[in-house]
């Protein structure tokens, strides 16, 4: 029964993330919120099985977000 | 990466402590594949965490770098490997490609084989990950810089 409690509590977490990432004005720090959406959905693979996936989804977060700080050397970094 | 390393003392130290230990586990992941989660895939994105961090902790200018054209031309190679795995089983006489049981070395149980086979697309597909990341990171950084079109 707690095991779904945690899963909830993970969820609504996403989902929380998610709007911050949409609602935030400064890019940077959108891009270093999505880093812990990238952490939730790692937990979350964990809690379903599939340690595979979890694996690939941590990996993949971290370059991406090297990538999109990289990428705001060229681009405004607040958006009006 | 950058023209100025942005690393301090603390980013220095932390790199030299944890890029080994990436590089390391990245190896493991790809040779004990079969046994435990990971793979090709996730190997080559944890040999490609290693560059990336000395390119932003350490500057263009580190000796632990991907210069240039290399990562092109390495990820044709891995994608070469891969494909050379094929057409070994095809010219052993196989009837379909990547079918382990005509590999030229032959070893006594059948199931050697297909581990062997695996285990070299499984290099193949490392290296084309790790090299294609690095060319990525290559083309954001570089737009704009070479003819000027943003700044």
């Amino acid at each position: 029964m707690q095991i779904y409690i945690v899963e909830a509590v993970l969820l609504i977490f996403l989902i929380l993330i998610t709007c911050a990432v949409i609602f935030c004005k400064d890019i940077l720090s959108a891009a270093i919120i999505y880093s812990g959406f990238s952490f939730c959905a790692v937990l979350l693979y964990l809690m379903m099985g599939s340690p595979d996936v979890a694996f690939t989804e941590a990996v993949i977060g971290t370059i991406s977000t090297i990538f999109f700080v990289a990428s705001l050397r060229k681009i405004d970094r607040w958006c009006k | 990466m950058m023209k100025e390393p942005f690393g301090g003392l603390i980013l220095n130290v932390a790199f030299r402590m944890l890029v080994p230990f990436t590089i390391v586990y990245g190896v493991y992941v790809l040779c004990l594949g079969e046994f435990s989660p990971g793979g090709g895939f996730q190997a080559g994105a944890l040999l490609a965490v290693g560059v990336l961090l000395a390119r932003l902790i350490l500057g263009f200018d580190t000796k632990f770098n991907v210069l240039g054209k290399t990562s092109v031309v390495m990820a044709g190679l891995g994608t070469f490997l891969y494909a050379f795995t094929g057409w070994l089983t095809i010219f052993g006489g196989a009837d379909y490609f990547l079918n382990y049981d005509y590999m030229p070395i032959v070893l006594e149980p059948k199931h050697e084989m297909h581990a062997m086979g695996i285990f070299l697309i499984e290099i193949g597909v490392a290296i084309c990950v790790m090299m294609t990341i690095i060319n990525l990171l290559d083309a954001i950084v570089k737009r704009g810089e070479d003819d000027g079109s943003v700044e």
